[in-house]
């Protein structure tokens, strides 16, 4: 028991933290706050990696159930649509005023075409002469999303992005740690919506965007 | 190719293969419904919960790194993660952390943790569990497999969060001295 009183040493408290991560104890902010430091921390980003590894053993105590059977093609119809045309797609709930979004791209993509084969314009996130404006672009390998017109996040805040396939809920593409950010994709998926919003610094705590939507836009095949 | 067929199918979906995601869905959802069915404590929202860690995966398979781990393990930390984040979210978290809640909602019954040994609690894990005081073993167990939080822990063993804490951290370390030797 008297251990219990010693304080950890740093990286002792380092790897502690890695180890509630990965078990799951820590609240929210604490969740928040470790996911945000394992972006830029590879040493801490190994430390929960090991921990992962060494308490995998544990994972024979989950059972296995079966899912139920129309589960896969449920899957399958959420992340590969049949291509409709992208200006006619119908949107989204969680987003209103997209479909004005959506069309002012198409309006802007006809007007600025993209000049660089090597990182081709997919998608422009807010209107032509907005004020926070987004471009996102795909070169083979990575899409990349630029500020082009606006400033970061008030302080203590974060912006941060986001890919939503049709129908289906945004998953995060990380947070914006200065004017770009660059996420290695295997492709552009045309019709899926790119969005930015404005979320607690470390990002949106539970997963899902938490404060305004800034900006959005529909990935364009050009 | 490797010695980890889950990991190979991982990298060709990160190469847009989607029968390869039909055949690492095939291998897979069984047990990470099972993760999620045990986490979340409710088929619906474990259903919902499966529909999102597919989509996940099927978007972020370019950053697994089959050198950092194997692939089951990165497929059932997605999973987890998700799930903690759910339960996390939940409005009632803190409010319905009592004892007999948990254990209506999450199977969260001394038995269940014990059920680990017959279900073959593998490698040396079993062993170092051994060096810690059981209750603390059983803190570890619980929050790993059940998903509870600081607040959860300390409502079901009767101390305040912060001894908890210290407690799970101590316990930790220790369980990683014996883990690394």
């Amino acid at each position: 028991m008297t251990t219990d009183d010693i304080p950890l040493t740093p990286l002792e408290a380092d790897d502690a933290l890695a180890a509630e991560y990965v078990l799951g104890v820590l609240d929210m902010a604490e969740r928040s706050a470790a996911e945000a430091r394992m972006k830029h921390d590879s040493a801490f980003a190994d430390r929960v990696a090991a921990w992962a590894t060494r308490l995998a053993d544990l994972d024979d105590a989950y059972p296995e159930v079966a899912a139920p059977e129309d589960m896969l093609p449920r899957i399958e119809a959420r992340l590969f649509p049949v291509e409709p045309p992208p200006a006619r797609r119908p949107l989204f709930g969680w987003l209103a005023g997209l479909a004005t979004a959506a069309a002012l791209v198409l309006v802007a993509l006809a007007l600025f075409p993209p000049a660089a084969p090597t990182a081709r314009l997919v998608a422009t996130l807010g209107e032509a002469d907005a004020a926070l404006r987004f471009e996102a672009r795909f070169d083979g390998q990575a899409l990349t999303v630029t500020r082009v017109a606006g400033s970061a996040a008030p302080a203590g805040q974060v912006q941060e992005i986001w890919i939503i396939a049709p129908d289906a809920a945004p998953v995060s593409l990380g947070l914006m740690p200065g004017e770009s950010l660059a996420v290695p994709y295997p492709a552009a998926p045309t019709g899926w919506t790119l969005a930015v919003s404005v979320e607690p610094e470390g990002g949106s705590p539970t997963g899902v965007p938490t404060g305004p939507v800034v900006a959005a836009g529909v990935i364009t095949d050009l | 190719m490797s010695e980890d067929p889950v990991a190979d199918l991982i990298d060709r979906v990160a190469r847009q293969d989607r029968a390869a995601f039909r055949e690492l869905y095939s291998r897979t959802s069984a047990k990470l419904m099972g993760v999620l069915l045990r986490m979340l404590g409710q088929r619906a929202e474990a259903e919902e919960a499966l529909q999102e860690v597919f989509t996940r995966v099927w978007l972020r398979a370019g950053r697994f790194d089959a050198t950092k781990g194997r692939g089951m393990t990165w497929l059932i930390a997605i999973a987890r993660n998700h799930a903690i984040d759910r339960l996390r979210a939940r409005p009632d978290e803190a409010a319905d952390a009592g004892p007999e809640a948990l254990d209506q909602l999450r199977d969260a019954s001394p038995g269940a943790e014990g059920r680990l040994i017959a279900l073959g609690e593998a490698g040396r894990i079993a062993d170092c569990f051994q060096t810690l005081e059981p209750d603390r073993a059983e803190a570890v167990r619980g929050a790993y497999l059940g998903g509870l939080s600081y607040a959860d822990l300390a409502a079901r063993h009767d101390v305040p969060l912060n001894t908890m804490r210290t407690w799970l951290r101590r316990s930790l370390l220790k369980l990683r001295e014996c883990l690394d030797a």
